[in-house]
């Protein structure tokens, strides 16, 4: 497939706007505003362009049902908090190249008619935010972004938030509340913030990836969008890919790709020697699959029907001397430590199970341990407030039943089965 | 009504917009929670409010639900009994026990601990965690409020009652995951005047009031009565607990139209002056102690002898019965009665009650916080601390408020407008803004932009306020807000926030003003011989003092009743000690003009008749006859019927009350260089009771000379200069501090300052700089 | 540090910032890192300046301060290397360069070197994953880490006056 949103991205030296310009950058505005807001979400809807963040839930339809009668100003969010364990992507298109970004959030905020952009970027990438602020003021200059732009009638301003760093940022309510200068904890689902977000007016938000999309789908079509996928998917995708692979990295392809192609052919396989445990297809709180999974698409639909969730399509490999154990309860205390504090089974129900993890790792665990974090599980994810938890505790859940064994293993011998591995591979 | 719910089987009816919860326990269905509170709405941190809920569909699975958050739905079935909510909410509870100390046998909030309940109630009754509790380092948060942070559950109610609902800034959440902090960014006390209501809000033992910890008791062990707080015009409904002869603590007693869940600290800590140290519990006859009936024999042979040259002096503090017995005895013998010791306040208190009883009724406080505008005359926090917080809960809702004030006053801070107004021009500046509401809208002067500003919003709001505090009005600009409230129309409420529990009562029973200056006057010429003192300190007034103290020289007798040690009771020739007002029964009538009726709480050890008592004794010693006091009462106002505590209490019967009053009230004297207007400035810890509080007054303000930046600028004055002071009775040396949110020309001072001084509210006096 | 005239930078920069906010705590986090940028880490005092700047009280401030991975309330080094401990470095050896890291750096993680110059402080995912282990050196990200070459960078950073 040929390269779309990688095409011109360069961390080494991202395009300035001239040479970004001059390799076809920003033709989408003229597109865009000859375009009815109406028609350019319609366009977006028939792409079936699903959100990148980790929902999947489709952009257009988010478009459509914020409504054209919202009170103004409205604004629009783009989602580059970025800090899903795996997941890359969003650094490479901050690094590689800031103007697709911005072309993306006018014609993006064009369709909403949203005046007021803010792009949320994890304070890690605070390099890459400064950059994007130097592409945002060039833009400015170049009369790309502010009033009347091009002509249109159409006003926006941009601005970038820098985060204070943590997880829960990237949630989308939290986020809201990070920008407003309150503490990030994640807001009731009622008002939506299509209703009353950001400062009580209405909110779109978008991770950066749904976004720069947009253009693309603009000018070539939503037909030409579709049909970018394989096996019934639709569009490209950025793919990461990393853990026990040769070859880590971003790789752009069609979705519904499969999980073997992209660990195989383009992340160059596991180790010599070494077979595949099983792999996460989504990010950190996404469920592991077996191998027998490997030719499952990568799609939402398809990985859903697996068992696990597409979420952020970035897939974290584990080979087989890897302790599932190990790799779950780093995940877990990941997730205990990021927890916002806000609902009970979060804050208090990630450290229980990062507690009895512990114990079943150092070999002191309980024959009955394995039920009891199931059972803690089937509420710490149903029961809390945000969809953090749920997202937490599902590659527990998952691990529990595809490496069961593995479990059992270091309670009934006292120790950890791989140690032994590790050390004679070593 | 629009429809009905059912829970395991109960049919429950529901107002539109109502969550399950809140449902529920309207209807007596208990639903476990944590973290919702009536006051402070739903917000899901803690899920034990976990419910099923059946589908419409037979064949779908039913939901769990957190109730706080799910609204009511015509038909809904709501199961609490469900075994998978009932699943959850023990998890809820496993996991709030995780880092809970089980300290239970040692912690203060034992016997009352909503977490205990909910433990015992939801289970589980074993302990499954094994590994560690994490462990904070408490703050010290001052004198009122204990910390104990391991006992934190994180259900958020005490920010979301101190920064949400309260509007307090210096108590937050810190840090995050299961380490969140609740406390101060470093260790001080907590600043808000509703600071205590934490001690409540709390679920567990992380808040508990540090006070009753000194000598605490196991609150089943505690003797409680309803009662009326005794600290203010409001009339705050509580619940006074006590043990073996001592009062221990205040909590609030909810009243549905005044202060539902909360007090102030004022209310909740003021208590202390019963158990103080100074306290007089036994009678005393020139000096001496003696028992209580000699006491009697002593004041009786003294009145007697003053035959109809007698006066007495009721209170605004002193409940109804006392002060209406007290009028009777002295009607009986042809003396003399007022209920106050300073003319102006008496012209200024009745004043209110002919105004609010010439209106459509004073709002509640409920009903306060309903509304869109309000003109504020005065510091409220500290003359009527609920009152405030009733307004804090309407500009939460939007309502723009305006405070004309001569000192500071926390309210401005969410205030649109505030406008400092010298106590002298407070009368002119509210007719100007009578002017302004009643001109003609071509008449009107442009010039003055922020009297326009002022009387447009006060019109254009659909139900405007208009309230004064009267310790610091005099009575023409207590008639002139009135008037305004009548320029303004129907939908304009009136209040006056008086300046005791009982000022409403002591103005109607005072009736006529002057009555004081008479009877000062009498004193000061010899016609009265003998005065009874009840529950007042006119020998410490600011403005009076001296001359109450000059005068009553020339008395044969003095004698006093009260249950605080004054400058009065210290030249008492008689002295009876009364109990405290938790420790008899009586009725006060708050600003509304409701009379509420307060019981005792329990009995001291020391013999202590209540004011009421003492006088019917003296009557029986006296060879009078009287009725009672529910009698005497419902003579003096036909219709009257004692209330009942812990009921809703009755408002007062119209009654007639002079609406003449003397405008010229203000002293005016010539304008001199060197003189400048008093303002009293003080806080919401100060009264004449709650200042024998000794926690309490570790709060108080450190003394200062307030003064506007621009006056100290005109007269050369800087930032913590020392000022001396000189008023007519006195001098003294204050450190200057600037303020601009006093008026100009204008110095605000302490209550003890005035005193010094011999100044009141408005008076003259002279400021100069310390070479 | 001449905090006079840091103030006035920091009023002019508040009031350009943010732009579009209505309201002034939007500014909170930004400022935070501005003064954080100049001075390494944020003191008691700086809280103060933070809530001057901002209307807000201390106690607000800190309960943002407080929440942040990034704004640090404790002294760090003047160089700052964030280790990722999550899952993909953890299992491409984080675990052991965090160990290693101590023994470089001579201190604990989380402190200061003796002579001011470094602290290690490990890091949830760095969004490296691609070049784990991976750490960001100052900002600026650096993947895949050996032993080897992680002592030369302690060391090297550590030596620095
Ligand atoms: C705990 C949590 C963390 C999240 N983090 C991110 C993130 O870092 N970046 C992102 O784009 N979306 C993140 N999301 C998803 C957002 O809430 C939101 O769904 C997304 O930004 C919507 O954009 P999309 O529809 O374009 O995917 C997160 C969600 C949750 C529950
Ligand atoms: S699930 Fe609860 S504690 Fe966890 S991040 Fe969401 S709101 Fe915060
Ligand atoms: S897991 Fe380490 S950088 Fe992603």
């Amino acid at each position: 497939m040929e390269a779309v949103l990688t095409r011109h991205l360069d961390p080494t030296a991202p395009l300035g706007l001239p040479a970004y310009q001059a390799n076809g950058g920003y033709r989408s505005l003229t597109a865009a505003f000859d375009l009815k807001p109406e028609a350019l979400i319609k366009i977006v809807e028939d792409a079936n362009l699903r959100g990148r963040g980790g929902a999947g839930f489709p952009c257009g339809l988010k478009w459509r049902l914020r409504g054209t009668d919202a009170p103004r100003p409205r604004y629009l969010i783009c989602n580059l908090d970025e800090s899903e364990p795996g997941t890359f992507k969003d650094r490479h298109l901050l690094y590689g190249g800031p103007h697709q970004i911005i072309e993306a959030i006018i014609v993006s905020a064009y369709a909403l008619q949203a005046e007021r952009s803010i792009i949320f970027v994890r304070g890690e990438y605070a390099k890459g935010g400064n950059s994007l602020s130097r592409a945002i003021k060039e833009a400015e200059t170049a009369g790309l972004i502010g009033s009347n732009i091009g002509g249109s009638g159409f006003d926006l301003q941009i601005e970038v938030h820098i985060s204070g760093g943590r997880y829960i940022c990237g949630e989308e309510t939290a986020q809201i509340n990070a920008i407003e200068g309150r503490r990030p904890n994640p807001r009731p689902k009622i008002p939506r913030p299509s209703v009353k977000g950001l400062w009580g007016q209405p909110t779109t938000s978008n991770n950066v990836e749904t976004l720069v999309n947009v253009p693309h789908i603009l000018l070539n079509g939503a037909d030409w969008f579709r049909n970018l996928g394989v096996n019934g998917g639709c569009g490209s995708k950025l793919f990461c890919v990393s853990g026990k692979v040769q070859h880590p990295g971003l790789f752009e392809l069609p979705i519904g790709t499969t999980a073997r192609e992209l660990i195989f052919e383009h992340a160059g396989g596991l180790a010599k020697g070494r077979d595949l445990l099983g792999f996460i297809p989504g990010g950190a709180s996404t469920a592991f699959l077996l191998p027998k999974h490997l030719d499952v698409p990568m799609d939402f639909d398809p990985i859903a029907k697996a068992g696990s969730r597409f979420g952020t399509g970035c897939i974290i490999v584990f080979d087989d001397v890897t302790c599932p154990l190990q790799a779950t309860l780093n995940l877990i205390r990941f997730f205990a430590r990021e927890s916002c504090g806000f609902c009970t089974p979060c804050r208090d129900g990630l450290p229980y199970l990062a507690q009895i993890l512990t114990t079943i790792a150092a070999g002191q665990g309980q024959a009955n341990d394995l039920s009891l974090l199931e059972e803690l599980c089937a509420m710490i994810g149903p029961q809390s407030f945000c969809a953090f938890a749920p997202g937490a505790v599902m590659p527990l859940v998952s691990s529990l039943q595809c490496f069961r064994e593995h479990y059992e293993r270091h309670i009934t011998t006292g120790h950890c089965p791989f140690d032994t591995v590790n050390k004679k591979g070593a | 009504m629009l429809g009905i719910i059912r829970i395991d089987g109960h049919e429950i009816p529901f107002e539109p917009g109502d969550n399950l919860l809140k449902v529920a326990l309207a209807a007596d269905v208990d639903i476990p929670y944590f973290c919702y509170h009536a006051a402070l709405g739903s917000v899901g941190a803690c899920r034990l409010c976990a419910v099923e809920i059946m589908s419409d569909d037979p064949d779908k699975v039913p939901r769990v639900a957190m109730a706080c958050l799910e609204p009511a739905s015509d038909g809904l079935e709501v199961s609490v009994s469900a075994p998978a909510a009932q699943q959850v909410r023990q998890r809820v509870i496993e996991f709030l026990m995780i880092n809970h100390p089980h300290d239970c046998p040692i912690c203060d909030e034992g016997g009352e601990c909503h977490l205990q309940e909910m433990t015992v109630a939801c289970g589980p009754a074993y302990r499954r965690y094994q590994g560690h509790k994490r462990t904070f380092t408490n703050q010290n948060l001052g004198p009122l409020v204990h910390h104990e942070m391991n006992r934190c559950i994180t259900c958020y109610r005490c920010t979301r009652f101190y920064q949400d609902y309260a509007l307090g800034d210096d108590l937050g959440a810190m840090r995050l995951r299961n380490e969140v902090y609740f406390g101060r960014f470093q260790d001080g006390p907590l600043e808000s005047p509703f600071a205590g209501n934490l001690v409540e809000i709390c679920p567990t033992g992380v808040f508990t009031d540090a006070i009753f910890r000194q000598h605490f008791t196991r609150v089943w062990d505690l003797k409680t009565a309803s009662s009326i707080c005794p600290h203010c015009s409001v009339g705050c409904n509580i619940l006074p607990g006590a043990r073996d002869g001592t009062l221990r603590r205040v909590r609030h007693r909810p009243h549905p139209e005044i202060n539902r869940w909360f007090i102030c600290d004022r209310g909740r800590y003021g208590h202390q002056y019963s158990e103080h140290t100074a306290r007089p519990l036994t009678p005393r006859v020139a000096g001496a102690t003696i028992t209580y009936r000699k006491a009697l024999i002593a004041a009786t042979e003294q009145i007697k002898a003053a035959g109809d040259r007698i006066g007495g002096l009721g209170s605004i503090r002193e409940d109804l019965e006392g002060n209406a017995l007290l009028r009777a005895l002295l009607n009986n013998l042809n003396g003399i009665f007022s209920a106050f010791n300073d003319p102006e306040l008496e012209a200024a208190t009745i004043t209110a009650v002919n105004r609010i009883q010439n209106s459509d009724g004073t709002p509640s406080l409920t009903e306060m916080e309903q509304v869109d505008a309000a003109l504020i005359l005065g510091d409220l926090t500290a003359h009527a601390p609920m009152i405030d917080l009733a307004l804090r809960q309407a500009y939460r809702r939007g309502a723009q408020l305006t405070v004309l004030h001569n000192g500071p006053t926390p309210l401005t801070q969410f205030a649109v407008t505030t406008l400092p107004v010298p106590p002298h021009e407070m009368g002119a500046y509210l007719s100007r803004l009578h002017e302004r509401i009643t001109a003609s809208p071509a008449s009107k002067d442009v010039q003055d932009e922020s009297t326009a500003e002022i009387a447009e919003r006060l019109a254009a709001a659909r139900r405007p306020l208009l309230i004064g505090v009267v310790e610091t009005l005099a009575a023409s600009e207590i008639i002139a807000l009135a008037q305004l409230a009548t320029a303004l129309g129907t939908d304009a409420r009136l209040a006056y926030a008086l300046p005791g529990a009982n000022a409403y009562g002591a103005a109607l029973l005072t009736l006529a003003s002057r009555k004081t200056t008479t009877i000062l006057e009498a004193i000061e010429t010899g016609q009265i011989q003998t005065l009874i003192v009840a529950g007042t300190d006119p020998l410490g007034d600011t403005r009076l003092g001296s001359r109450w103290r000059a005068a009553c020289q020339r008395l044969n007798t003095l004698i006093v009743l009260d249950c605080i040690a004054t400058t009065t009771t210290a030249a008492a020739d008689i002295l009876f000690p009364v109990a405290a007002w938790a420790e008899r029964g009586g009725t006060f009538v708050n600003y509304e003009g409701r009379a509420q009726g307060f019981a005792p709480a329990f009995k001291r050890l020391e013999l202590l008749p209540s004011t009421a008592e003492v006088i019917a004794d003296l009557v029986q010693c006296l060879d009078l006859y009287l009725p009672d006091a529910p009698a005497v009462l419902s003579e003096a106002f036909p219709g009257y019927q004692a209330p009942v505590p812990g009921s809703a209490g009755s408002l007062m019967p119209v009654h007639p009350l002079p609406t003449h009053i003397d405008t010229a009230t203000r002293s005016d004297h010539e304008h001199h260089h060197k003189h400048w207007q008093a303002a009293l400035t003080t806080w919401y810890g100060d009264e004449e009771l709650a200042s024998f509080a000794p926690a309490l007054m570790k709060l108080a303000p450190t003394a200062t000379a307030l003064i506007s930046p621009a006056a100290a600028l005109n007269a050369n004055i800087e930032e913590g200069a020392q000022v001396k002071l000189r008023g007519p009775v006195g001098t003294m040396t204050l450190p200057v501090q600037l303020d601009n949110r006093v008026a100009d020309g204008t110095v605000a001072l302490t209550r003890m300052a005035l005193v010094q001084l011999g100044v009141g509210h408005g008076d003259l006096l002279e400021l100069e700089p310390v070479s | 540090m001449n905090t006079k005239h840091n103030r006035q930078d920091l009023h002019s920069f508040l009031s350009q910032h943010p732009s579009i906010h209505p309201e002034r705590r939007a500014a909170a986090v930004p400022i935070m890192q501005a003064l954080q940028k100049e001075r390494g880490y944020l003191n008691d005092a700086a809280i103060e300046e933070v809530a001057h700047l901002t209307g807000l009280s201390t106690t607000e401030v800190e309960e943002l301060a407080t929440f942040y991975t990034l704004i640090y309330r404790y002294p760090v080094g003047r160089h700052v290397v964030q280790i990722c401990d999550s899952v993909c470095c953890s299992i491409r050896g984080a675990d052991e360069l965090l160990v290693a890291a101590e023994k470089y750096s001579g201190v604990p993680l989380g402190a200061v070197t003796p002579n001011g110059a470094l602290s290690v402080l490990p890091s949830i995912c760095l969004g490296l994953c691609d070049r784990a282990p991976a750490a960001l050196v100052d900002g600026e990200g650096l993947g895949p880490l050996n032993k080897v070459g992680l002592e030369a960078l302690l060391r090297s950073l550590g030596e620095e006056d």
